[in-house]
């Protein structure tokens, strides 16, 4: 709710929070400056890259285009606002298994939107959960862990025989492939 | 319990996901004020004037610094560059290119700043500006640099053989031309530097940076100080590519820090990266003589490169081009010429696959070409021309340690080569590609370590190779845990920082595997050694009468853990260096003949495509995707494939659809709107890779960085030939190329 000139009251990962603000600073900037929330990243500053999403009221949003008066009266969820009680959410222990994290610049953000795919759509298949990181860009190719995570939570195991090989060529050993597990560790 | 081999999780995994590693954008130093800089709207012009006063009475606004100001400051050489100090931290007298800094304003905040930016007038007289780099060699083309009257940034040769002779033997020769524009790296963390001078002096900087130890010598020379007092601190960095080796935006920072006498920090808006550095564009002419079977007798190439505005490593970058163009194989006659030359466009500096990706697009695109014109298959006559284990290679090495036959093996299995082809959808067409690459490493070059084991058994490795995602780090963890017998998570490794982590050369060329590891291997070994020394003196024996391992120093039936024996001997913690410095590289050869060892080992890849041609629109669609790379050793297989497959997906862009675009000497799509990125829709169905290991078990290692990157876009300009009969000799191959190919139109003459 808007409460006078320049306060504005909403929740930010479940607290309560009420701060000054000027009409035109963005909800990115805010996140970042005022609550040190470092999971929200600009990059590319007109709302396609992705890293600075954010779930506000459980949609995924791009903070850097939403203004902070806008978040007013509503609830507003940042990637570290998904670990609760010092458990990570679903998605983010997925994350780690799979090793979907390279740079990791970009992944706190990918986390939150396949949180919102897999609440909107309970049934959400790893296609859905594509097409919903479509705006979520990743520079160092992480795409395929990140798949294979989807493929966790949506209870279709990763394609055994999809990943990479290590062939030792020697007289040593069998020269063959084996094959990776790719979600060890 | 060994854990070389093994895909354990980053050590900071946690943090990497929840979003709490920290980054250089994360910096906040006290006093900290915020730096915009006014950019040059003109892509080459002299500096008549910069009116600075509205902007310096716009509000919170501190100064407004210019390249005049930097040259009349006491203790400022405002110029720098390791190979070539040619380019200033703020313009002076000149612009050289549109997007080079003019002006910094230095405001209270970045909002602040970033307004008044808009307040500075600039006053320009335009010169004649050149884009092309082989416009730029030309007679009368703009001179862009006074010293450099002809642009010339760098210019290498090499010849073996006879090549006129190797060509009278050929029975079909091959020529053309294959065009690669500029591209921009796109880290997602964009360039972000803070700058605070110290009470006492000293400078210290919070940078984005592959490169500490090359930022610190430079910024020591250009404020006239020990390069001990510069500090370079570092954090997780959010991608690099080669964008933030050597030397970028500190130059700017520091100085303007120095003026205003505050902390400066500037964190560069997306267009700006796109305005700081590029890939070089290139075109790469391939002159290539066979015999009837396919056997090349002879080849001849030329290598324009473009430098861009400024030198970064262009004049060595030229050199690296020369020495990776003839490709993997054996020819007996071969003559190459690479320049690389200035031109009003962005800097350009190493991009992911360095110098490489230019001519491997195009020497494996023609062999393809002729594979077709022969009827030869594309598997085979890779075959017939292999560079093999004690082949000479152009530059007159012997060559050891390849691998061509496997990851040749490997990529083509991979897509099912032999095998026929699924029938396309109606309208559409497929085929299949694949290609080779080869590329040498940083040489000479050097990394430190040093491993501090405490008394508590915990471990500290100091080092200075740079965490960006690759999983330095982590690998390091993993040999030295091997190496010590201790756990993982008994090993600390802290962010690199001048004042506290040792020398490393730089975090690029896929050297950090090979090299630091090599350096952490001797470390362990020597802390080992003063292990034994100690163990002697508590148990009153000779250090040779100990043994070292597991984590426990052991004498005749008697074992101390590590903890164990500090706690015994009374000493807080133990501390042991390491070294691996590599020998050969160019220095020294003769630059116009090229002959000698220049890398310390060579690293080999290979990629495979299959290719879905929409005949109706163009659009290339990439159903399967195999990358290939030679590693030696696998420390962590996962990262090994993050970095094979994440790097085949980086080849994409530039591939199908990345390119920086100029008109009027403006860069006209510095946005991720106009200028794309793969995203998680562009990755093909099927990706999938290869490592291939040495034959021995402590075979060296080699990174793998950079391994599958440059092969993919003549594997796809091949596919594309084989399933539609048309050749492209330019990327990116966008959906309109390959239309416009397809319908005839030579594309070679639209711009």
């Amino acid at each position: 709710m808007d409460i006078g000139d320049d306060q504005v009251v909403f929740e930010l990962n479940r607290r309560q929070r009420r701060l000054r603000v000027s009409g035109d600073e963005t909800l990115l900037a805010t996140l970042r400056e005022t609550f040190g929330l470092t999971s929200v990243r600009g990059t590319c500053g007109i709302g396609i890259c992705g890293t600075c999403t954010v779930m506000v009221d459980g949609k995924v949003v791009s903070s850097c285009l939403m203004l902070t008066r806008q978040a007013a009266g509503r609830a507003v969820i940042t990637a570290e606002g998904l670990v609760e009680q010092g458990r990570l959410d679903e998605v983010q222990e997925a994350f780690v298994d799979c090793g979907a994290y390279q740079c990791s610049f970009c992944i706190p953000a990918m986390t939150l939107t396949v949180r919102a795919c897999l609440d909107e759509r309970p049934d959400a298949t790893v296609e859905d959960v594509r097409e919903y990181l479509a705006g979520n860009l990743c520079r160092c190719g992480t795409y395929p862990q990140i798949l294979d995570a989807a493929a966790r939570l949506v209870r279709q195991e990763p394609d055994a025989d999809d990943g990479a090989s290590v062939r030792r060529v020697g007289p040593d050993t069998d020269g063959g492939d084996s094959g990776l597990d790719v979600a060890a560790g | 319990m060994t854990y070389v081999g093994q895909a354990l999780p980053m050590p900071d995994a946690v943090q990497r996901v929840v979003g709490t590693v920290p980054f250089v954008l994360d910096r906040h130093v006290p006093g900290m004020v915020h730096g915009k800089a006014v950019r040059s709207t003109q892509p080459h012009a002299r500096l008549r004037g910069v009116d600075v006063e509205r902007a310096r009475r716009a509000p919170g606004v501190l100064a407004v610094v210019t390249g005049q100001d930097l040259v009349a400051a006491d203790g400022i050489d405002p110029f720098f560059g390791v190979q070539r100090p040619d380019q200033p931290a703020l313009a002076i007298d000149k612009v050289r290119y549109a997007g080079e800094p003019v002006a910094v304003v230095v405001a209270e905040t970045m909002a602040q700043a970033t307004a008044a930016a808009e307040l500075v007038a600039v006053d320009y007289e335009p010169l004649d500006h050149v884009v092309d780099p082989v416009e730029a060699m030309q007679p009368g083309a703009p001179v862009i640099h006074d010293a450099w009257p002809d642009n010339e940034c760098g210019t290498y040769a090499l010849h073996r053989g006879d090549v006129a002779q190797g060509f009278a033997e050929a029975d079909r020769i091959y020529e053309a031309t294959y065009i690669s524009p500029p591209a921009s790296h796109v880290p997602m963390e964009p360039f972000v530097c803070v700058a605070t001078w110290l009470h006492d002096g000293r400078l210290e900087l919070w940078t984005a940076t592959q490169a500490p130890h090359f930022v610190r010598p430079e910024l020591a020379r250009m404020f006239g100080l020990a390069p001990r007092d510069v500090r370079v601190r570092t954090a997780n960095l959010g991608g690099g590519y080669g964008a933030k080796g050597h030397v970028k935006i500190e130059p700017m920072v520091a100085c303007v820090a120095k003026v205003v006498g505050r902390p400066v920090r500037m964190a560069l808006a997306r267009d700006e990266v796109f305005l700081t550095v590029a890939k070089h564009g290139a075109h790469v002419r391939v002159k290539t003589g066979v015999t009837s079977d396919g056997t090349i007798t002879a080849r001849e190439l030329e290598l324009v490169y473009n430098a861009g505005a400024y030198a970064i490593t262009s004049p060595a970058g030229a050199g690296q081009g020369l020495t990776r163009a003839p490709g993997p194989y054996r020819i007996p006659n071969i003559s190459v010429t690479s320049t690389c030359r200035y031109t009003n466009t962005v800097p350009a500096c190493p991009f992911r696959g360095a110098m490489t990706s230019q001519v491997c697009f195009a020497y494996e695109a023609q062999l393809d070409e002729i594979a077709m014109d022969l009827g030869i298959d594309g598997v085979e006559i890779r075959r017939r021309n292999l560079l093999r284990d004690g082949d000479t290679y152009a530059t007159g090495e012997v060559m050891h340690d390849l691998h061509y036959d496997e990851l040749l093996d490997a990529a083509a299995a991979a897509v099912d080569w032999d095998r026929p082809l699924a029938p396309a959808p109606e309208g559409m067409s497929r085929g299949r590609g694949l290609a080779l690459m080869i590329k040498s490493t940083l040489t000479p070059s050097r990394s430190e370590a040093r491993v501090e084991l405490h008394a508590d058994g915990s471990v500290t490795l100091f080092h200075s190779s740079i965490e960006m995602g690759q999983g330095a780090d982590g690998t390091m963890m993993q040999l030295l845990a091997d190496a010590l017998g201790v756990p993982p998570d008994a090993i600390d490794l802290p962010f690199p920082d001048t004042d506290t982590t040792p020398f490393d050369t730089t975090t690029s060329s896929s050297r950090a595997t090979s090299s630091m590891g090599a350096a952490t291997h001797d470390a362990a070994a020597n802390l080992k050694q003063e292990l034994a020394r100690l163990a002697a003196k508590h148990w009153e024996t000779t250090p040779d009468r100990v043994g070292v391992d597991d984590g426990r120093v052991t004498f005749e039936g008697d074992a101390l853990s590590y903890a164990e024996l500090l706690t015994a001997v009374d000493i807080d913690h133990v501390t042991a260096t390491g070294v691996f410095q590599s020998e050969g590289g160019m220095k020294g050869l003769d630059p116009l003949n090229v002959q000698g060892k220049v890398s310390v080992h060579w690293h080999q890849g290979a990629a495979a495509v299959e290719v879905l041609v929409d005949r109706d629109t163009g659009h290339v669609h990439i159903p399967h995707c195999h990358g290939a790379a030679y590693a030696g050793r696998v420390v962590n297989p996962l990262r090994v494939k993050q970095q094979n497959e994440g790097g085949a997906i980086f080849g994409l862009g530039p591939t199908l659809f990345e390119e920086l675009v100029y008109s009027g000497g403006q860069l006209t799509n510095p946005n991720l709107s106009d200028y794309m990125i793969p995203s998680i829709v562009d990755v093909p169905e099927r990706l999938s890779s290869t490592a291939v290991e040495g034959d021995d078990p402590h075979a060296e290692m080699h990174g793998v960085g950079e391994m599958c990157l440059p092969a993919v876009a003549p594997a796809v300009a091949s596919a594309i030939a084989r399933a539609t009969g048309v050749q492209l000799r330019r990327v990116p191959m966008t959906a309109e190329r390959v239309l416009r190919a397809l319908e005839g139109v030579d594309d070679e003459q639209d711009r």
